[in-house]
C-alpha cells in the first residue's frame, strides 16, 4: 500500500501575452493509502491542475509528487484515470474498452475474458460485454471506465469530474457505486468534483481549493463516506451534521467569490 | 442498480430500430415517418429531411419522360445527330456490350478505368495518410508539409496532364499518377483533420492504462481517425472518376473516357451517350458501396 504525497507542488504558466497565472501555489499533502479525498474549489482553483500533476500529465514548475516513495514523472499504470466523458474508445465494444490497459501489457483476449467479466458484474454491467459505446447511457459509460480503470488494478484512482456530465439521479447512484469500490479495493482515490454535496458525501478527506493563486485553502476530515453504505443516501444528506457542513463549505466558498468579485471591481 | 439504467438505454435503442425498420416497408407512401408525424415545426427542421425513394423514383421517370419528349415530335426537338432516342441508346449499349467499340470490348474500357481509379486511390491513400498524419502529430513536420502542401493542392490535376504525358508518356501510368496526384491532398487533409479530432481525454486514458507510443498510433490515433479518413475517399473518389474520364479523352486509348472521345470522329452520338451513363452509373454505385463500407466499419461515426 502505497501514499500519495505532493511537497511543495507550485504551477506557473506563461501567458503567450506576458504574465503570469499561479495555477498552483505551494501544495503539499500525505495521503495515506486506501483514503479518498476530494477535491472541492471553483473553476481556476487548480484542482484539475493538481489532479493532472498526480496522473503525470502535467510537470510541476517547482515541488514534487510520489507515489509510495517513487517520484511521479509521467503517466503510469499505478495510478488509474477516469475523466467526465469522451475518454472511451468508441471504435471498440464494452469488453475491449476494459480490457485495453491488460491488452496493452501483452495479455491475451481470452486470458482476460474472466477478469473483465469479474469487472462488468462489480460496475452492475453483467452481460453488456458486447454492446457498443455509443449504445449506452452517459451513467453506463462510467461504469465501462470505472471497470477499464481498475482492470489494471492501479494503487490509486484519479477521477477528474467522473460524474460532472450525469442527470442528478443517475449522478447518486454513480455516487453509490464510487463508494462501494473504493470499500471492496481498498484503493486510494482522489476525486475533482465542483459539487459540495458530492465532495462531502464521498470524500473521507476534502480541500477546500482557492483560485489566484490556486491552493488549498481548508482540510477535512469528514464522517460520511465511511458510514455511507450503511445509511440511506438522501437520509446520511439531510441530517443535520451533515447540512451544517454543508452551509460550512458553502459560505467558505462564496466568501472566496466575492473576494475576487471585489478583486475585480465587478 | 444498473437495472434501471440498462433498461432505459435499451429501450432507446429499441425504438430507433424500431422507426428505422418501420420505414422500410411502407416508407415509399408514407407522408413522414413514425417518429416525426406528430412533429409541428417541421420546415426548418433540418436535421429531420431524409431523402424519400418515391420521390427519387418520381424525377427519374421525370427525366426519361423529358428525353422522350424532345425526341417525340415530328421533327423532333433535338435531331439524331445532337441526342439520340431511348431505344437507339439501348441498341448501342447491346451492340456495345456483344462487339465492343473499335476491337475494344465494353468491359476492357470499363474495367482499364476502374483499375486506374482503384490505382490512384491506393497510392493516393497508402502515401497521404502518414503524412497527414506526420502533419498532424508534430509541429515541425507539419511546418515542413505545409509550403507543398498548399502549394501544389490547389493545382488542377488536368493541368498537369501534358506534363504527365511527357513524362509518363500515353497511357496507364500518366493516367494513374495523375490520380494520384488528384487523391493524395484529399487524402492527406482528410488525415490531417482525422488526427486533430482525437480527444485529449482518450489519448490521455491509454497513456495511463500502460500504451506505449506505438499503441497509442495504431490503437487510438488511427481508428479515432478513421471516420475522416473514410471522408476522405469519397471525396477522392468522386474528384479521381471526373478526372480520370477528362485525363482518357487524350491520355489513353482503352477506358470510358477514350471510347467516348473516340466515338465523336464517326458521329456515334448513342456511344457516347451510353459511355456517360456507364460512368453515372458506376460514380452512383462507387459511393453506395463507399456507405455500405463505412456503416460496416464505423458504425460509431455520429454517435459518439
Amino acid at each position: 500500500m502505497k501514499d500519495l504525497k505532493a511537497e511543495d507542488v507550485t504551477m506557473v504558466y506563461e501567458l503567450p501575452r506576458g504574465g503570469e497565472v499561479h495555477a498552483l501555489e505551494h501544495v503539499s499533502f500525505d495521503l495515506e493509502a486506501g483514503r479518498l479525498l476530494t477535491l472541492l474549489g471553483p473553476s481556476g482553483c487548480g484542482k484539475t491542475t493538481l489532479l493532472n500533476i498526480l496522473a503525470g500529465f502535467l510537470a510541476p514548475t517547482s515541488g514534487r509528487v510520489a507515489l509510495g516513495g517513487d517520484p511521479i514523472t509521467g503517466p503510469g499504470q499505478e495510478r488509474g484515470m477516469v475523466f467526465q466523458q469522451g475518454a472511451l474508445f468508441e471504435w471498440l465494444n464494452v469488453e475491449d474498452n476494459v480490457s485495453f490497459g491488460p491488452r496493452m501489457n501483452g495479455k491475451k483476449k481470452q486470458e482476460v475474458h474472466p477478469l473483465v467479466e469479474d469487472l462488468l458484474v462489480t460496475v452492475g454491467l453483467r452481460g453488456f460485454g458486447d454492446k457498443h459505446i455509443y449504445e449506452l447511457s452517459g451513467g453506463m459509460q462510467q461504469r465501462v471506465a470505472l471497470a477499464r480503470c481498475l482492470a489494471n488494478d492501479p494503487d490509486v484512482i484519479l477521477m477528474d469530474e467522473p460524474l460532472g456530465a450525469l442527470d442528478a439521479l443517475t449522478r447518486e447512484k454513480m455516487q453509490g457505486l464510487i463508494l462501494e469500490l473504493w470499500k471492496e479495493t481498498g484503493k486510494s482515490v482522489v476525486l475533482v468534483t465542483h459539487s459540495v454535496e458530492e465532495a462531502l458525501y464521498l470524500g473521507d478527506r476534502m480541500f477546500v481549493m482557492a483560485p489566484r493563486p490556486g491552493r488549498v485553502e481548508r482540510e477535512y476530515e469528514l464522517p460520511f463516506a465511511n458510514v455511507a453504505l450503511e445509511v440511506e443516501p438522501r437520509e446520511l444528506k439531510a441530517s443535520p451534521e451533515f447540512i451544517e457542513k454543508r452551509e460550512e463549505v458553502l459560505s467558505l466558498i462564496w466568501d472566496m467569490e466575492e473576494q475576487i468579485m471585489g478583486h475585480e471591481g465587478g | 442498480m444498473a437495472e434501471g439504467e440498462g433498461g432505459q438505454g435499451l429501450a432507446t435503442i429499441q425504438i430507433e430500430t424500431e422507426s428505422r425498420s418501420s420505414v422500410n416497408p411502407f416508407g415509399l407512401f408514407r407522408r413522414t415517418d413514425s417518429a416525426d408525424a406528430r412533429k409541428t415545426v417541421r420546415f426548418g427542421d433540418a436535421a429531420a429531411v431524409r431523402s424519400k425513394p418515391l420521390w427519387s423514383l418520381l424525377s427519374l421517370v421525370i427525366l426519361m419522360v423529358l428525353w422522350w419528349a424532345v425526341k417525340a415530335g415530328d421533327p423532333p426537338l433535338l435531331n439524331d445527330r445532337t441526342f439520340p432516342t431511348q431505344q437507339a441508346t439501348w441498341d448501342a449499349f447491346i451492340e456495345l456490350w456483344r462487339n465492343g467499340f473499335r476491337n475494344i470490348s465494353l468491359w476492357e474500357h470499363t474495367s482499364a478505368s476502374l483499375s486506374r481509379v482503384a490505382q490512384g486511390m491506393f497510392w493516393g491513400t497508402v502515401i497521404g495518410v502518414p503524412i497527414g498524419f506526420a502533419m498532424g502529430l508534430s509541429s515541425r513536420l507539419r511546418g515542413m508539409f505545409d509550403t507543398p502542401v498548399e502549394l501544389l493542392r490547389p493545382i488542377p490535376p488536368l493541368a498537369l496532364l501534358p506534363l504527365f504525358i511527357l513524362w509518363f508518356g500515353i497511357g496507364d501510368r500518366s493516367a494513374v499518377n495523375l490520380l494520384i496526384f488528384a487523391s493524395i491532398w484529399i487524402m492527406i487533409i482528410a488525415a490531417r483533420a482525422g488526427v486533430r479530432t482525437v480527444n485529449l481525454s482518450k489519448v490521455r486514458a491509454a497513456y495511463s492504462l500502460g500504451a506505449s507510443k506505438a499503441q497509442i498510433l495504431w490503437r487510438v490515433i488511427l481508428p479515432n481517425a478513421l471516420p475522416e479518413i473514410f471522408t476522405g475517399i469519397r471525396v477522392a473518389l468522386g474528384v479521381s472518376w471526373g478526372t480520370l474520364v477528362a485525363a482518357e479523352l487524350v491520355g489513353t486509348s482503352v477506358g470510358l473516357g477514350a471510347m467516348i472521345f473516340a466515338a465523336r470522329p464517326f458521329f456515334r452520338i448513342d456511344v457516347m451517350i451510353v459511355g456517360v451513363i456507364i460512368i453515372a452509373v458506376l460514380g452512383v454505385l462507387m459511393d453506395v458501396a463507399m456507405r455500405y463500407l463505412e456503416a460496416k466499419l464505423i458504425p460509431w461515426r455520429g454517435r459518439g
